[in-house]
């Protein structure tokens, strides 16, 4: 599997000189598999970007095929799906997995974002590729060779929030973002899913002393602890705070770094960037 | 009447080091008239004036907020002003009336589960809505302001602030009143004009009819020219003009500067710096042709 970052700003996008070297666009990862599967997780601004660069390829002539892994449905995570040229030519495939809301399912949450009111598509009708969602739960599912599974982060059912592991020949990936760790078991069960993941991608905007509304995020310290008890090879945070400059990340990724060697601790840690890509 | 621009993108922003110059932000602009503080639109330009706001310690007691539409560009920055989490301010926010969903309904409905975690409560600020109209007009202290139909998909609004000492007029989405009549209903592009009933045209004609008057005399002109005119005659149903578009209307409309707004996401800085220099070069003696970028400020000279 390859990773590669495509929007790692949380919340609402951040053109902002100070913060271009991580990056302003809004979460949205790409996971190639070894067989060339094509797995998004989530579809913030960062999509628009990638969809641009799908557009050069099999996608332009409407042969392209791709899965959308959906944590949740908050607008950093979803409002750059309608965008790109990709979604409205006809012949594409879009594979769109997500959690259902109580308040409806994932498909009515799309079509409700895309209504006359907040978009000129019209609701989700208009999307000119062939789209299929499915509600995910916890069974496991695969995406060609790849095998996926599912865990929820919070207990809101109005408002669900998944993690996702994806494995391919051994290798593990786990993506965890927006995660609930004040509610019940919630940070046992995520210890338990990322178990020995090569890599960790975590969301985790600020830091446990900072006084913000993060709408009940994890934290850094959270993040690194989850790290930390689930044996993690590699953790990459994202999801950075609106209002975090680089320099400032540099220093919060450099204190951390300290820490762990001080505590003899091999968890490589990093601060995703735009455009960044490793190999799990 | 002080003006200054927060947010120039239009779709969906930017953050891209080669369109910071003009800015990545979604439409917001601020008129400080008086005692009068008034912001056009809520895109994400509007988290940026909040937290500017924040930062030099302004307290904030009465704003308006004047909303052309509620597509998400133009609503993208509301939950991430600061403001509206403080219980000393008075909010006013403006937006068209429809018959399909009240403009409460629509902003509480982006806000909440399972799109975002907030509901109207969390927003600790006084807030008041008014849905209003094409051709009304009303005062915000010593701003007059008055509103007409743009043509947009799902109808916009355009507005016209007018104080003794400038007039600003507002209109970040729409498209040329010749080929294509928005309403409700979706438009597929056939590849011929849609509005060819004598009522649409006449319609249509009415339309710009009231769009010219509104901008009539204009200090300033913030006008929608996310596209190019190869853009536009590939995509006439998006609703949206191009920059000659934009120049046409301020000639006809007798403004004095045009400002190019509603950038497209890839139009790059170098782009928009060589169709500035275009569309000056064919417009009118006296029309000063200008792109809108982050930062932009406008006062009328004495």
């Amino acid at each position: 599997m390859k990773v590669r970052f495509w929007g790692v700003r949380g919340y609402v996008p951040t053109p902002n000189a100070a913060m271009l070297r991580y990056g302003g666009n809004t979460c949205c990862t790409a996971v190639t598999g070894d067989h060339g599967e094509l797995v998004i997780l989530d579809t913030g601004t960062g999509f628009c970007l990638l969809g641009d660069e799908l557009m050069q390829g099999e996608f332009g002539r409407g042969r392209g095929s791709l899965t959308l892994l959906i944590s949740h449905t908050y607008w950093d995570h979803i409002l750059g799906l309608p965008f790109p040229g990709v979604v409205h030519i006809p012949g594409n495939r879009l594979d769109i997995y997500g959690p259902e809301s109580t308040r409806g399912s994932l498909q009515m949450v799309y079509d409700g974002m895309l209504s006359p009111v907040y978009s000129p598509v019209y609701g989700l009708a208009h999307i000119g590729a062939t789209h299929r969602f499915t509600t995910i739960s916890t069974e496991p599912f695969t995406i060609g060779r790849l095998t996926a599974r599912a865990l929820p982060l919070s207990r809101r059912q109005h408002s669900p929030i998944w993690a996702y592991r994806l494995e391919e020949d051994g290798r593990a990936l786990v993506y965890i973002t927006d995660a609930r760790y004040g509610e019940e078991g919630i940070r046992d069960e995520a210890i338990a899913f990322a178990q020995q993941a090569n890599v960790l991608i975590h969301s985790a905007p600020y830091l446990r002393d900072e006084q913000v509304e993060d709408y009940g995020q994890s934290r850094i310290e959270d993040a690194i602890e989850v790290a930390l008890l689930a044996g993690v090879e590699q953790l990459l945070i994202f999801h950075h705070a609106p209002t975090r400059t680089d320099d400032e990340l540099d220093a919060i990724v450099a204190h951390f770094r300290a820490w762990l060697a001080a505590q003899n601790s091999s968890l490589r840690l990093i601060a995703a960037a735009e455009g960044m890509e490793l190999r799990v | 009447m002080r003006v200054r621009i927060w947010g120039t993108r239009g779709s969906y922003p930017v953050a891209q080091a080669n369109m910071l110059r003009y800015g990545g932000n979604t439409t917001c602009v601020e008129v400080i008239a008086g005692e009068r503080h008034i912001i056009l639109d809520a895109g994400t330009g509007l988290r940026v004036l909040g937290d500017a706001c924040k930062q030099n310690q302004a307290s904030l007691q009465h704003l308006d907020l004047l909303i052309t539409h509620t597509h998400w560009d133009h609503i993208m920055g509301f939950p991430f002003f600061a403001p509206l989490f403080d219980p000393m301010l008075r909010l006013d926010i403006y937006g068209l009336a429809r018959t399909q969903s009240s403009l409460r309904t629509t902003l509480a409905g982006a806000l909440s589960d399972p799109l975002l975690p907030l509901t109207m409560d969390d927003l600790r600020a006084q807030i008041n809505f008014f849905e209003i109209g094409a051709g009304h007009s009303f005062e915000l202290g010593p701003v007059q302001v008055r509103t007409a139909l743009a043509n947009h998909p799902y109808r916009a609004l355009a507005y016209r602030l007018e104080t003794p000492d400038g007039i600003l007029t507002f209109i970040p989405d729409t498209g040329p009143f010749h080929t294509v009549l928005f309403g409700d209903e979706r438009i597929e592009w056939t590849g011929q004009p849609t509005a060819r009933s004598q009522s649409d045209l006449r319609e249509l004609a009415a339309m710009k009819a009231a769009i010219l008057e509104l901008a009539h005399g204009s200090d300033w002109l913030i006008y929608d020219a996310q596209f190019t005119d190869a853009q536009y005659a590939r995509f006439p149903h998006w609703g949206h003009s191009s920059a000659s578009q934009a120049r046409e209307i301020a000639e006809e409309a007798q403004v004095r500067q045009l400002i190019l707004f509603h950038h497209d996401p890839h139009r790059t800085d170098e782009e928009l710096d060589r169709i500035v220099a275009e569309q000056q070069a064919l417009a009118a003696p006296g029309l000063l042709v200008t792109a809108a970028f982050e930062g932009m400020e406008l006062r009328r000279k004495l």
